[in-house]
Order: C-alpha cells, then structure tokens, then sequence
C-alpha cells in the first residue's frame, strides 16, 4: 500500500471520520478504568492523604502537553521539508488540543500546590517552563493564523514549533538542573516507586488522554480541510449528514 | 485535612476544558459546511 495515498486531504478526510469516533470511544473507556483505578482502586496516600488523586489528571495533561508539542513540531518539519499541506493541517489540528492540555496541567498543579506547598503559584523552573509551553502553543495559534495566505501561516508556524522543541528538554530535566519546590520524576524507564494501583490509575489516564487527542486532532483536521479545500471538487460533491 | 475543594476543581476545570473543546470542533465544523454552503450558492449563480 502507498502511504503518499493518505497524504491526499481528500482521502486523509474519509479516514479521519472514520477513525475518530473510535479513539473518543477508547478514550471512554479508558479514561472511566482510570479513574476506577484512581479513585476506587489506589490506596490513600500516607503523606497526601486523597489530594494526591490530582495526579491521575495533573500527571497525564502534563505528558500530553509535551508529548502532542512533540508530534506538532515534527508535523511542522514534515510540512517544511516536503511542502506537504497535510502535514501542516495536522499541526494546526494539534495545538489547541495541546495548549487545552497544557492549562489543565497548570491548572491542576496549581490546586495540588495550594494545600501541599502552600501557595497556588512559584516562579519554578518546572512550572515556569511549563507555562512557556502554554505561550508557544499560543504563538503557534496566533501566527497560523495571522497570515492571509494560509501557506505562509503554516511555514512561519512550524518554523516557530520547531524552535519552541529547545523548551521540552528543558521543561523535563528542569527538576534535576535546577533545585526546584517541584518534585522529581516518579516514573522512569529505570522503574517507580508508586503504588502499583496508583501507577495502573495514571498509565490508563494517560492513555486516555492520549486517545482523546488523536480523536480531537482528527475532528478539528476535518473541519479545517473542508475549510481549506471548500473551492475543490471533491468538496462541492460531498454530501453532509 | 478535608482536600476535597482542591480535587473537586481539578476534576471539574479539567471536565470542563474538554466539554468546552468538543463544543469547539462541533461550531468549528459547522462554520466550515455553511462556508461550503455558501460557496455552491455562489457556484449556483453564476
């Protein structure tokens, strides 16, 4: 099979509709196990009491945050390397679901710090870098969208993500180059020292929220191919429901 | 210490970010088909 044939918008649409509803539905279903897990299974924290229970959405929104960063930058490289138009509208798509994720990380840590650290917010490396996140998802918004020719948007755009990739390092090893009030990884690939049940309850949150985004990404895809290629054929024969 | 304030607005900003982002896409998609609509109106004028 040729992958170039799904790199066309108008057969990348039919199969976007066709595979959404079923990431939101994984999405479900996953993201109600994790939070069975989380809230039914997992143990109260010795130290935390239940406040902890905040990681089995602060945990997952913040990889989200960074890992849907990731898959938008190298969207934009794709569509600066070969002038893909597909490849632009996938990074357009991405980043509203990523910024969305990167304010509920920020959110919920902030509702976390209150009555662990006692304060809402500090000017932490981790945290600071966090909300630079949020500001290069909205300059990527801003600018895609800042040009009439839409073309020039998306290559200004994914020029700006692939610059804005320097600030994920920098936001994950935060923890270890500075000495920040935010606590270190606890999860690695070297192992964990949570609660089995606890890290279950974050793993299946965080592969919901994972599931979710693909689903978002490729309904909001299909909107702006149809607002992209409103002038084709294709689109004047497609029939709405 | 009773912490429920604090989950209960976690859970419910996060609940209420999603809702307000599947709002989003749906009026999204729906500007897009009557941008359509517009156009084969054009299309059908001239």
């Amino acid at each position: 099979m040729n992958l170039f044939y799904f790199s066309s918008p108008a057969t990348f649409y039919r199969l976007a509709g066709w595979m959404a509803p079923w990431f939101f539905v994984l999405a479900a279903i996953l993201t109600v196990a994790g939070l069975y897990m989380g809230f039914i299974v997992a143990p109260t924290d010795a130290q935390q009491g239940e406040v902890y229970r905040v990681i089995f959405i602060h945990v997952p929104a913040a990889w989200m945050s960074m890992f849907l960063y990731f898959v938008m930058a190298c969207y934009g490289g794709v569509s600066l390397t070969f002038n893909t138009r597909l490849a632009a509208m996938m990074a357009r798509a991405i980043a509203p679901t990523g910024a969305m994720f990167t304010f509920v990380a920020l959110w919920t840590g902030a509702f976390w710090g209150r009555p662990t650290w006692g304060t809402y917010w500090v000017w932490d490396a981790r945290i600071t870098s966090e909300l630079v996140l949020l500001f290069l998802y909205f300059g990527f918004i801003a600018l895609a969208n800042a040009f009439e020719d839409p073309r020039r948007g998306d290559r200004a755009a994914s020029l700006l993500a692939i610059i804005g990739l320097v600030n994920l390092p920098i936001i994950y090893f935060s923890v270890q180059w500075w000495n920040t009030l935010h606590q270190g990884s606890s999860v690695s690939f070297k192992g964990t020292s949570m609660h089995v049940a606890m890290l279950w309850g974050m793993l299946l949150m965080t592969f919901g929220f994972w599931m979710y985004g693909i689903g978002a990404a490729l309904t909001r895809v299909r909107a702006i191919i149809l607002e992209r290629e409103r002038r084709t054929q294709w689109v004047r024969e497609l029939k709405f429901t | 210490m009773d912490h429920s304030f604090y989950l209960a607005m976690s859970y419910a900003a996060t609940a209420v970010a999603i809702a307000a982002e599947l709002v989003g896409l749906r009026l999204r998609r729906a500007k897009a088909l009557r941008g359509i609509d517009e156009e084969r109106d054009l299309e059908a004028q001239d």
